[in-house]
């Protein structure tokens, strides 16, 4: 029966019983039959998702350790919770659904309770003032369904850390479920912007990656464009707009120190960390073009990677150091080109429609993000580091300046709705699917993610 | 050759001229319009085929060779001759003593009830319409019946007519008593009858009719139903691959939240030990995992084992294949995601 249909198949679509016909009908079958066997208990059915699906995970309140300790137990749930929700990669379970309320961090959960669920991780722990003054938070990570625990850990603090200590337990969580490490114990640079459109005063400032804690680095005073973060200590570097020309400046966040980087004529712009932490690459102006320079933190000297009657601008190391992407206008529009970090010839890379910009290497190397203009719009899209597979992620208006969370699995970028209103911060994971509104105290642009603080 | 050359000829053989017009039409209507459906290319036949294991084509075959003959006609016989046996339980009794006198009688009949063969199916559309007056009957007179004695003798050769006519006479109501008989003798005509014949004592060929009667009505016919068990039957052994349908049932559980662009590159095998209810029996086993990074496809492999615990119960397995499926071997991918 089987065989027959297989076989009636491809000779119908020929109009006639050429032999050929029925050769091909014949090895359809017999295709067919192999495919049946394949499908015996010998070999193994494949299955693959059909679908990105969040893990479920419930998170119910952490226990206090004593009477004062609820705020922060209760805070430091909300915190992962929170970070959880944002990731797109978790899906957590609304509170009303709790069957169970844990007043005791020692024992095991009911199991049976939350199986109904069907979640994946149940998250609980323990907050405690401890008499010399510091916070003891405690978190077990279990397995509903085999009824272990998954994970586990106590962190021991100042108080006033406890947020950090939320968004530590949060990538503890994201790395024994998703299996590569998380990205919610960092920090983001960015631009803020207070004031009218004609008269808008621009500050540095410094928030937790969900937009907690900001703190402010600059007065304001001066104009300062793409601040950027070092990769191994707590530097900042930046574009200010001083007395006389634009300068790149160093800023340390510990000790408020700042200093111009390099001593150069022209104007020095878009200045960006090498992954090593120990050279700034940045554009120099020189009559009508720019070309890339490096710059040895250490030993101070100034090398010349690019040298062409063109602007060469925004350039960006890969993870190892090896190479870099930046935009030129070398060929007309601005497109993404890709050279050795020691610079000689470039390739271009890009090659849609439309001019790139703001090239970004993702820290874990398989990607480019980059600003897209064309058609009246702004598009924030990453390519694969030849060019290929290009993906917008998300589009309108104007969408700028993207960068990539520490683990390359995020990017902030921000977006201006045009009008008077201001710019706004935005996180879209790189599947595009999962974009939110990070909470900034102004309008706020020019974003830059820190590495792991931990 | 001039035009009215050309007219008069025309005119002197109407009859050639009119053929070859007509002929020259009808092939160049054909030649047209065969050409143009052979432009157009026929619409391939999508034939949706189920991937089905040896066991299962051999029983298919099986059941459909030995019951495709009777399938149809078995089905409605059921309906029919449900009712009619509870009339000949009831009118058996009076009857015997006529028919074992009449018993010699119907031997020749034997031969046509096998020609009439095609026709029994059509008294049995017109059973659905007897059963109803027999009902009322029925509740009347359960006993008058034996008391209308007479009549039932009389109308006995007005049975034996029906037979030979068949259609046209089945389809008077009053002639409802009677066709019990026909149909009795239908449905078995040659056992009963060769039975009869065996039989020479009254009492004996009574038993004997009581007896298969009633088994060839509920017994029998029924069982051969069931067993031919076009549909229940198939049902069990024609889940064309209780893998797809596994397929689909762990594939909606298991999505692995993870969007690193090298993710058609993690695959994990995992055994999962079945019981015969169709639960997983024990922890579904890692056997091995692949992937640039180890702890992801660790973490996949555990999405998955959880997706299949979750998934649970996978009570629509054929039971009848448990075999095949005592230990179910997976492969988990990321392949769909980008």
């Amino acid at each position: 029966m089987i065989s027959k249909f297989g076989s009636k198949v491809p000779m119908q679509s020929n109009g006639a019983i050429s032999r050929r016909g029925f050769i091909a009908g014949a090895g359809a079958a017999a295709v067919g039959w192999s495919a049946a066997l394949a499908q015996g208990p010998q070999g193994r059915l494949r299955i693959d998702p059909n679908e990105f699906k969040p893990i479920p995970i419930a998170i119910p309140p952490f226990v206090p350790g004593g009477p004062g300790d609820a705020d922060v137990a209760n805070g430091i749930s909300q915190v992962i919770t929170n970070n959880f929700k944002r990731s797109g990669l978790f899906a957590p379970v609304d509170p009303a659904a709790f069957a169970e309320r844990i007043t005791n961090f020692d024992a095991p959960p009911q199991f049976a309770s939350w199986k109904p669920l069907n979640i994946d991780g149940l998250v609980t722990g323990r907050a405690t003032r401890q008499p010399d003054g510091r916070l003891k938070a405690e978190f077990r990570l279990w397995d509903p369904n085999k009824g272990q625990q998954v994970a586990g850990q106590q962190y021991v603090t100042a108080p006033e850390y406890w947020r950090r200590i939320a968004h530590i337990i949060s990538d503890q969580i994201y790395t024994a479920m998703i299996g590569e490490k998380g990205y919610f114990d960092s920090r983001v640079v960015f631009v803020d912007e207070t004031g009218p459109s004609d008269r808008r005063v621009k500050r540095l400032a410094l928030m937790d990656q969900d937009g907690a804690n900001v703190r402010y680095l600059t007065r304001g005073a001066d104009l300062v464009l793409t601040p950027r973060f070092s990769p191994s200590s707590q530097e900042i570097t930046y574009m200010e707009f001083g007395q006389g020309d634009p300068k790149v400046y160093l800023f340390n966040i510990e000790t408020g120190q700042r200093e111009i980087v390099g001593n150069f004529p022209g104007m020095s712009f878009s200045p960006r960390f090498s992954p090593d932490g120990q050279r700034i690459i940045m554009s120099l102006q020189q009559g009508g073009n720019s070309n890339l320079f490096v710059m040895d933190l250490r030993s101070r000297t100034t090398t010349r990677l690019t040298d062409t009657p063109a602007i060469d601008t925004s350039p960006s190391y890969s993870p190892d150091g090896s190479q870099l992407c930046f935009e030129s206008d070398r060929g007309g529009k601005p497109q993404i080109y890709v050279m050795s970090a020691s610079g000689g010839g470039a390739q271009r890379i890009s090659f849609g429609e439309g001019s790139y910009s703001t090239p970004v290497w993702s820290p874990r190397g398989d990607y480019i993000a980059f600003t897209k203009q064309g058609g009246g719009q702004f598009a924030i899209g990453i390519m694969k580091t030849d060019g290929s597979g290009e993906r917008i992620l998300t589009s309108g208006f104007h969408n700028e300046g993207p960068t990539f969370s520490p683990n390359g699995r995020v990017l902030m970028f921000f977006r201006d709705p045009g009008g008077t209103a201001g710019p706004s911060l935005y996180t879209i994971d790189v599947s595009g699917r999962f974009e939110q509104k990070v909470p900034t105290p102004g309008y706020a642009s020019d974003p830059a993610w820190s590495p792991l603080l931990s | 050759m001039t035009f009215s050359d050309l007219a008069r000829f025309v005119r002197s053989r109407k009859g050639t001229v009119l053929s070859v017009a007509l002929h020259v039409l009808v092939l160049g209507w054909g030649l047209f319009s065969f050409s143009a459906r052979s432009m157009v290319a026929p619409p391939e036949d999508l034939v949706p085929v189920d991937v089905i294991s040896e066991d299962n084509t051999s029983k298919a075959k099986a059941g459909a060779l030995s019951g495709k003959k009777e399938i149809a006609k078995l089905l409605a016989d059921k309906i029919g001759e449900k009712k009619p046996t509870e009339d000949i339980v009831g009118k058996v009794d009076p009857k015997p003593v006529t028919e074992t006198d009449a018993a010699p009688t119907p031997q020749p009949k034997p031969e046509k009830p096998v020609e009439k063969k095609p026709d029994p199916p059509k008294p049995i559309e017109k059973q659905p319409d007897t059963p109803k007056p027999v009902a009322e009957k029925k509740p009347d007179p359960p006993k008058p019946a034996p008391a209308e004695k007479p009549k039932p003798e009389e109308k006995k050769p007005d049975a034996f007519n029906p037979d030979q006519i068949a259609n046209v006479l089945n389809k008077d109501k009053p002639k409802q008593p009677p066709k019990p008989q026909a149909e009795a003798a239908p449905p078995e005509p040659p056992k009963h009858k060769s039975e009869r014949k065996f039989d020479a004592e009254k009492m004996a060929s009574l038993i004997n009719q009581k007896d298969p009667t009633r088994q060839a009505v509920t017994g029998t016919d029924l069982n051969a139903n069931a067993a031919l068990g076009s549909t229940r039957g198939m049902a069990d052994s024609n889940v064309a691959s209780w893998s797809g349908a596994f397929q689909t049932a762990v594939r909606r559980c298991f999505g692995f939240p993870y969007n690193g662009q090298d993710a058609d590159l993690y695959e994990a095998d995992i055994d999962i030990p079945m019981r015969p209810d169709g639960t997983v029996a024990g922890e579904p086993k890692i056997v091995a995992v692949r992937g640039p990074s180890r702890s992801v496809a660790m973490a996949m492999a555990e999405n998955a084992r959880r997706a299949i615990i979750q998934c649970q119960s996978y009570s629509y397995l054929p039971k009848n294949q448990y075999e095949s499926w005592k230990l179910i071997q997976l492969v988990f991918g990321l392949k769909d995601l980008r």
